[in-house]
């Protein structure tokens, strides 16, 4: 396959014909609205293309760890421990982006439960150490916000 | 009903011919009105016969499976027509409604024209923060202080607070249940409202989207409080949590917080337990729980090969951003 320009690059690309070639065209107001949320989009999928591979891999392997701890010391987690084995059998070795991000998603629910455990459990440590994780994820979410700010009303 | 809306002056005439044909009243003007997130608008003006205008405001559902926020037309005309002449606040003047979609391909509600600047581009001037401010404050505290029994019976009503708030929580909880990503940002902020309840407040009348662009302010006269879609009976901080972290500036509770909540409490007479910079941050997180679960639905939609148009993906950022602001609160309640 054709690798570069990459695909970060090629969307960047859309978003400069976007808003130097095609918005001054426009005159109706919600067409130029329109085209500006899709350039938006199109900086965050930028963004994502680049890194959520990655990410999302990283983020999975720190996630399964903190479940697992927090699961160690509240043993009668029935429901941490079935999302600990549905993250188990996830296709965790394939890099397709399905595939990733199947496992990705089982991971967010293993720390959600964790989380819910930690907190129901008053377990101090690991309720900060889930809060360093959620702020991890927080900011790969902001990175793929590009400076994003709310339109309209 | 149409299959697509038709927000438009040919729609506005047959249905006026149909609901006020002896009036003989004539589309003189009708043009769309931008910038919401959520339903189609129009402003139009009508002569009759007699020589007389008249000016109107048109909201109609948008079409089906598109946008992100959805509310419904059927309960906003309800509570309009219930309301009107019956709070201490001015409310639209409900005039007629398409409920079927008939002549407008989707449901329709009119109501008067006012003639008001929107509090939010008066609050763009700087040395008008203040006023705006103390307007904005004074028209939440009298929406909050509507006597329930003025309220339409059919609006649901929480058997006491307590079991009003559990059941926000566990509806925060629940919020990501019907998607297919778990978002644990939100499962954490859950668990920690559960774990650090508020003082109690009497429950009262939410306007449910409570913003200076809602507020109309004439030349002279009382105020007019518009888009009541999400009006309720709940706790009357869900309106300031709710506006608290709204990010349209100039935010009028950030530009001082104190300032503003101290007014709030001396119109309302609430304390200062009960209302108080923390209260509103808990209240934020319950406040803003039903717009992030149709931002979770609309982009939920996308993934399961459902386009609900680019206001679902771009919106994703607006979840981002409210999640981080939901931990943030938890935190600083678990501190």
């Amino acid at each position: 396959m054709l690798s570069r320009p990459t695909t970060e690059q090629i969307l960047l690309d859309c978003c400069r014909e976007l808003m130097t070639v095609v918005l001054p065209t426009l005159t109706d107001e919600t067409a130029q609205v329109s085209v500006i949320m899709v350039e938006t989009v199109l900086r965050n999928t930028a963004v994502r293309a680049a890194h959520e591979v990655a990410w999302m891999r990283e983020e999975t392997a720190e996630i399964e760890g903190y479940a697992q701890a927090v699961a160690g010391q509240a043993p009668g987690a029935e429901s941490l421990g079935t999302a600990l084995k549905a993250l188990a059998d996830a296709p965790r070795d394939s890099l397709h982006l399905d595939d990733v991000v199947e496992t990705y998603c089982r991971a967010g629910n293993a720390l959600s439960v964790a989380l819910e455990t930690a907190v129901a459990g008053r377990l101090t440590d690991l309720v900060r150490r889930g809060e360093e994780i959620l702020d991890v994820r927080a900011s790969h979410e902001t990175e793929v916000m590009a400076g994003w700010s709310p339109t309209g009303r | 009903m149409a299959d697509e809306p038709h927000l438009d002056a040919p729609c506005l005439q047959r249905f006026l011919d149909h609901v006020e044909g002896g009036r003989g009243g004539t589309v003189a003007a009708f043009r769309p009105i931008s910038g919401g997130y959520s339903r189609l608008s129009a402003l139009a003006t009508v002569r009759w016969a007699d020589g007389q205008e008249e000016s109107f405001v048109l909201r109609s559902d948008p079409p089906p499976d598109t946008g992100v926020f959805v509310s419904d037309r059927d309960a906003e005309w309800r509570l309009l027509r219930a309301i009107s002449g019956k709070l201490p606040v001015h409310t639209p003047t409900a005039r007629w409604y398409d409920a079927t979609g008939e002549y407008f391909g989707a449901k329709c509600l009119i109501v008067d024209f006012f003639q008001g600047r929107p509090l939010s581009d008066i609050a763009q001037s700087p040395d008008e923060v203040p006023r705006a401010a103390r307007i904005f404050v004074d028209t939440l505290s009298e929406v909050h202080r509507t006597p329930l029994d003025v309220l339409p019976p059919e609006l649901e009503r929480a058997a006491g607070w307590e079991s009003y708030i559990e059941g926000l929580v566990e509806y925060l909880g629940r919020l990501d249940s019907v998607v297919a990503d778990s978002n644990p940002a939100l499962h954490y902020a859950a668990a920690e409202l559960q774990a650090h309840r508020p003082p109690p407040a009497p429950l009262g009348f939410v306007h449910g989207d409570a913003q200076p662009a809602n507020i109309l302010v004439p030349d002279e006269g009382p105020v007019l409080m518009i888009d009541w879609e999400f009006g309720r009976i709940g706790d009357p901080r869900e309106d300031l949590g709710y506006y608290s972290h709204l990010p349209v500036p100039p935010n009028l509770f950030q530009a001082d917080p104190h300032g503003f909540l101290a007014r709030y409490r001396e119109r309302t007479g609430l304390s200062e337990e009960q209302v108080n910079v923390d209260t509103v941050s808990y209240f934020y997180v319950l406040g803003m729980a039903r717009l992030l679960g149709q931002m979770f639905e609309a982009a939920d939609a996308l993934a399961q090969g459902r386009s609900r148009g680019v206001m679902a993906t771009y919106m994703m950022n607006g979840t981002s951003a409210t999640t981080r602001a939901f931990v943030e609160v938890a935190r600083r309640l678990a501190s």
